[in-house]
């Protein structure tokens, strides 16, 4: 199964479009609060030269937003 | 061929495919995704029979009120690229290769973010400017950002920011700011911002990441501002451009319709919503006006057709 990680902020309704689609999907994922957590904010920016979330890292496919094609394609499903 | 195929996905196409299945038009709703603008929406305090509901809820209610309809196709997520007028009816072109054959077409597609139109703008998408302040705030926090827009959107785009950026600019282009008055107040009390008025952004600087914005002032003159985040909030245009070349718009680019019927110029469009030029754009209304729109087209169809065939 794909490693999930995704990047997001608790009032971002984007990130929570993706969390549901991983869930209906039976997918696990691990989960970074870029607004509370400094290092994992660091981490993304590091990871997608992004300053926005959600950012969704699968097996080190980097996907920023939500785009459901592009989750089911990087994820074979 | 189907008597209507609905474009949008928010509470006006939301709406308009529950009485279309009810009704047993034979039906096909295109959408990118469920709930319109009001998705992003922190809290929802105005939709009847709602007393709170966040945006994200509302657009999974309605989602849900709409799959629980038997015979209407729910073609999603996927987007009109084109409507053309074809014998009998129009042909639906969607982004991902669809061919739809239909009598009549309800536009519901509603209004996108309008963007600046600036260099540095689209290069730094993502790397400092911003279209989701609800999102995307807590990143910038230590840091200085400018909002542009000075309506409510702006207004509630330097509230999110508050608590995390330690520097506001609110740029606006007007010689005052637009919004609610109480938000206003709130956001003058704070030393964190710095309003400056009668401005025009011209261009976005940065390397890696946002480092800057040139606006020119008042005066016409063109001044720096250091910065790590722009937050773009001057408002929305209609989504119209699939259709636009079939009916006739306004100076604002929205779709002029018979406000009694909800018709637009062409007979087999009907538009509703943000997308029309309807003089409240609120949640409600859309539903209700596409409603109407619905019950128009349903009147159009038995007229035309004596013996219509009903969908099963």
């Amino acid at each position: 199964m794909a490693k999930i990680i995704i990047y997001s902020t608790p009032t971002c309704v984007y990130c929570k479009m993706a969390k549901d689609f991983f869930t209906k999907n039976n997918l696990a994922y691990e989960e970074h609060d870029v607004a509370a957590d400094m290092k994992a904010r660091e981490e993304m920016v590091q990871k997608s030269g992004q300053l926005g979330v959600p950012v969704i890292d699968i097996d080190g496919k980097i996907i920023v937003g939500f785009d459901e094609d592009e989750l089911r394609s990087a994820l074979n499903i | 061929m189907y008597d209507l195929v609905i474009i949008g996905g928010g509470p006006g196409g939301v709406a308009a495919g529950v009485y279309a299945a009810r009704k047993k038009i034979k039906c096909a709703i295109v959408a990118g995704d469920f709930g319109g603008a009001s998705k992003v929406s922190g809290d929802i305090q105005n939709w009847i029979g709602t007393q709170s509901v966040s945006g994200y809820e509302w657009s999974k209610m309605l989602e849900e009120h709409l799959r629980a309809q038997k015979g209407i196709d729910v073609i999603q997520p996927d987007l009109a690229e084109k409507v053309e007028k074809i014998d009998g009816g129009f042909l639906v072109k969607t982004k991902k290769g669809k061919s739809l054959e239909a009598k009549t077409i309800l536009v519901t597609t509603g209004s996108a973010r309008k963007k600046l139109n600036i260099p540095g703008e689209k290069e730094f998408d993502g790397k400092g400017v911003v279209y989701c302040s609800t999102c995307d705030a807590p990143i910038f926090d230590g840091k200085v950002v400018a909002v542009v827009g000075g309506g409510n959107a702006g207004l509630e785009a330097v509230l999110d920011a508050l608590p995390y950026a330690s520097k506001i600019y609110l740029l606006d282009h007007n010689e005052e700011l637009k919004g609610d008055a109480v938000t206003r107040e709130k956001i003058k009390a704070s030393p964190k911002v710095e309003i400056i008025l009668k401005t025009e952004p011209v261009e976005i600087l940065g390397d890696k990441f946002v480092t800057g914005m040139k606006y020119k002032d008042g005066e016409g003159v063109v001044k720096e501002l250091k910065l790590e985040g722009v937050f773009v909030e001057i408002g929305s245009y209609p989504n119209v451009a699939f259709v636009k070349d079939l009916i006739k718009t306004n100076e604002f680019g929205e779709i002029i319709i018979d406000h009694k019927t909800q018709a637009t110029s062409l007979p087999g469009i009907w538009a509703a919503g943000d997308a029309s030029d309807v003089l409240y754009k609120q949640n409600n209304i859309s539903a209700g006006d596409a409603i109407k729109a619905v019950l128009n087209i349903t009147d159009h169809l038995n007229k035309t057709e004596s013996h219509r065939e009903y969908s099963k």
